[in-house]
């Protein structure tokens, strides 16, 4: 059973070819890490896999639900914290909490009670009543994936979740996302942060240029290397200078 | 020069902006044709006003035209156009430019637009009028004025505008600042029933002696200089210039300081962190709306609400509306109205016992009274996200929206009728008036959903409530005009009716008006709700803010 499977997703901006025909199949229960250097399009593909974004062509199932076909189910299962989106910040943090949870139709004393317990493992309970616009980005990434979390997804999404936050609230989203998956949830997640991945990730895929390049299980696709060597020589690009910026 | 590099900054923004976006270029189209079309209107109407054969005409025009050109330039950007901040004072903030370059450098930026050029294509007449009329000296005073009196307006606008969004942005504020415009407001339309009414009373030579005061103060002296030049009193015309250019200086002193708090970040600070206290997360949320019921579409409705007071860009709308909800009508209806301008005719004279007149007054307060939903998915910006990732129903979505909105616009609308008909001594005409009112609103609302679906454009993220994108200025008054008139149109059954069934209207308009204006929410709420539906993404798409 796959969790989250892409078939042929294409999506053009302009002259730019985004994401080229893109297949990826996500098992259910895997720890799944998308890599690519900047402008791969990972955020094309999380966005147009969770329906944010209109693909040009291709599908997107999340546990055997069309995104585009039937919104309603597969949304249901989704978790998404998408990046570079706005939250509805002039809420304060358990304000926005409690308008997720309430949005998903859930019970109003479960999104008291969860809405709290987040807050209080985040260490976001002391912000008071902050509004989101004015916490630090760390904090956002913080209180949005605490919003991704309130309805206990099936699939989780995150767009470069470690993005800003600290060491300490690094480990903790680690240790969050690990029991979820132990759970039996399945998340799938961008991220630049190679340590993070290989320590997390049960499967990895490297994407450039809009396409998959290289993907399976993490143990296979490093083959005992470091996975950042591997990243290297799968998208190539230079990691040193030569004679430039002699007057740095 | 680094005055210079600001405008070819501007220009070139204004070029990459429209790179495949074919749209803007039909907006930017538009706008040249509008600017064009009332610019060349504004030319051949001075040049007419200031021919030797017409004394009356050159005595009045142009103080009265310059005097209502400055009130535009006040009042358009805060009202209706919004100022567009393609160069941000806070873009400036890091680099090390001195504080005279800054200002001068943005007033040139601000230079280079449509409604500077139609402006100076309308005064211009007043330049080729007076060569035509008296010769080349006066005209060359007259370009003078012309060129410090387009300044002083761009000035006024630029400083008013963001001395007000200072205002508005700091939440301290905000309560001080929306009871001072309700208090200017109130003010104002007393004022302006006085002045309609001394000037229906007047005979020309008053009139001409009220246009010659005008002419000694900054609403009209820049434009009354050509007047007193064509006279031959080349003394008073360059005290009236003079006169100007120290207006605009001041102005220019008062928009700097602004601007330096506005790049000290003046923004939407919410004070020192307060504590959260014990209240429940979705109690906090509900706060003093816990009447609302506490289910998906209720918490919809409350965040809807909260958020037309606490962002700022929603909440200057609305004060706007209340402010011109409750001024608009009072002038229209307690004035010997408008038409004591054109003088003791009986019939003007009797227009405003006119019940269809009244009808017609309360349809435009409610229409206006929806226009700020014009955008309304434009003021969220990308946070529109959550609900397209959550899967929220297209309808529930407009439903909620207007709801949350009208918390605050159906009692403004139920005090406005009610203030209006007590002040005029008509207490019997309330309930006509607020069913009149809530019909207007009604088909208002259903209008704007649909053109907030499907015509959303995205709104810079700056701290000033009336900054609009490149372009965004003409688009976000197109769209209210068509809005507008769509709902003018619509609404004008409601006249209708007014004026064929007369006293009976008195009993007829509330329950016929609510009903009109809920069917036409309903229609609205259908065909906008399926629209979001099968829209969603693109309407993210276009409320991203991308330069
Ligand atoms: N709305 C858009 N309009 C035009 N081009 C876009 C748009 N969004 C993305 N692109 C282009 O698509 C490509 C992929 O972008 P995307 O954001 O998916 O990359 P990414 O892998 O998430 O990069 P990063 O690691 O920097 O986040 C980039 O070349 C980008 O310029
Ligand atoms: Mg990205």
């Amino acid at each position: 059973m796959t969790a989250l499977a892409l078939h042929g997703l294409v999506k053009r901006f302009d002259q730019k070819v985004a994401v080229a025909g893109l297949d990826l199949d996500v098992p259910t229960g895997s720890f799944f890490g998308l890599l690519g250097p900047n402008g791969a399009g990972k955020t094309t593909t999380l966005s147009m896999a969770v329906g944010l974004l209109r693909p040009d062509q291709g599908t997107a199932e999340v546990l055997g639900h069309d995104v585009w076909v039937d919104p309603v189910r597969a949304k249901a299962l989704l978790g998404v914290m998408p990046d570079g989106v706005r939250l509805f910040d002039r809420l304060d943090g358990a304000e926005l909490l409690a308008y997720t949870g309430m949005l998903r139709g859930m019970d109003r004393a479960v999104v008291d009670q969860r809405a709290k317990e987040l807050l209080d493992v985040l260490a976001l309970a002391d912000a008071g009543r902050t509004l989101v616009i004015d916490y630090s980005a760390g904090m956002k990434k913080k209180i949005a994936l605490a919003c991704a979390l309130l309805h206990a997804p099936r699939l989780l999404v995150l767009d470069e979740p470690f993005e800003a936050v600290d060491p300490v609230s690094g480990s903790l989203i680690r240790d969050i996302l690990q029991r979820y998956v132990q759970g039996g949830g399945t998340v799938i997640f961008s991220s630049h942060v190679m340590e993070v991945v290989e320590r997390l990730c049960s499967h990895v895929a490297i994407m450039a240029d809009g396409r998959i390049r290289t993907v399976g299980p993490l143990e296979q696709v490093t083959g005992g290397r470091e996975l950042e060597d591997v990243f290297v020589e799968v998208v190539g690009g230079r990691i040193a200078t030569g004679e430039e910026l002699q007057w740095l | 020069m680094a005055v210079s590099l600001f405008a070819r900054l501007k220009l070139r923004v204004l070029r990459n902006g429209f790179r495949g976006k074919p749209a803007r270029v039909v907006m930017f189209v538009l706008s040249l044709f509008f600017g064009v079309w009332f610019g060349g209107g504004g030319c051949l109407a001075l040049i007419a006003s200031m021919q030797p054969a017409y004394p009356e005409l050159t005595a009045l025009v142009p103080a009265f035209a310059g005097a209502l050109l400055v009130l535009g330039w006040l009042f358009g950007p805060l009202l209706w156009f919004g100022v567009d901040e393609t160069l941000t004072p806070a873009k400036f903030a890091l680099l090390p430019i001195p504080r005279r370059t800054l200002i001068g450098g943005l007033l040139t930026a601000a230079l280079i637009g449509v409604p500077v050029a139609a402006t100076l294509l309308a005064t211009a007449g007043l330049v080729v009028g007076t060569a035509i009329g008296y010769g080349v000296l006066p005209a060359l005073v007259s370009a003078l004025g012309v060129v410090v009196g387009l300044l002083m307006c761009v000035a006024l606008s630029r400083s008013v505008t963001s001395a007000f969004a200072n205002l508005l942005g700091s939440r301290r504020v905000r309560d001080l600042a929306a009871i001072g415009l309700a208090l200017l407001a109130a003010l104002l339309g007393p004022a302006q029933i006085f002045g309609i009414s001394a000037l229906s009373r007047a005979d020309f030579s008053r009139l001409e002696r009220f246009a010659d005061i005008l002419g000694w103060t900054p609403l009209a002296a820049p434009w009354s200089a050509s007047v007193s030049a064509a006279h031959g009193d080349y003394l008073a015309a360059i005290g009236k210039i003079g006169i100007g250019a120290v207006t605009t200086a001041l102005l220019l002193w008062w928009w700097s300081a602004t601007i330096e708090r506005a790049m000290l970040g003046a923004t939407d600070a919410s004070g020192p962190r307060r504590a959260a206290g014990s209240a429940a997360p979705v109690a906090r949320l509900f706060g003093r709306l816990r009447w609302i019921p506490a289910t998906a579409e209720g918490t919809m409705v409350v965040r809807e609400a909260r958020y037309w007071w606490r962002d700022t860009r929603r909440r200057a709308n609305l004060i706007t509306f209340a402010v011109l909800g409750v001024f608009l009508p009072v002038l229209v209806n307690l004035g010997s109205s408008p038409a004591g301008l054109v003088g003791d005719d009986a019939d003007f004279q009797a227009l405003p016992d006119n019940p269809a007149i009244h009808t017609a007054t309360m349809v435009f307060v409610g229409v206006l009274g929806a226009i700020a939903m014009a955008n309304q998915f434009g003021f969220d910006g990308t946070a529109y996200a959550l609900h397209l990732a959550t899967g929220v129903p297209g309808r529930r979505e407009v439903r909620s929206r207007i709801i949350g909105y009208s918390v605050y616009i159906v009692p403004l609308i139920v005090v406005i009728s009610i203030l209006v008909t007590v002040l005029a001594g008509k207490p019997s005409e309330v309930p006509a008036r607020i069913g009149t009112l809530l019909g207007a609103y009604g088909v208002s609302l259903a209008a704007c959903v649909l053109v907030s679906v499907y015509g959303a454009y995205a709104l810079p993220e700056t701290s000033n409530p009336f900054a609009v994108n490149t372009g965004g200025g003409l688009a976000k008054s197109l769209l209210a005009l068509v809005a507008m008139i769509g709902s003018v149109a619509l609404s004008s059954p409601l006249i209708l009716a007014a004026a064929l069934t007369g006293k009976l209207w008195t009993w007829l308009a509330l329950p016929v008006g609510l009903a009109y204006g809920l069917g036409a929410v309903w229609l609205g709420v259908t065909i906008g709700g399926d629209a979001v539906d099968r829209r969603g993404p693109e309407l993210l798409v276009a409320v991203t803010p991308r330069g």
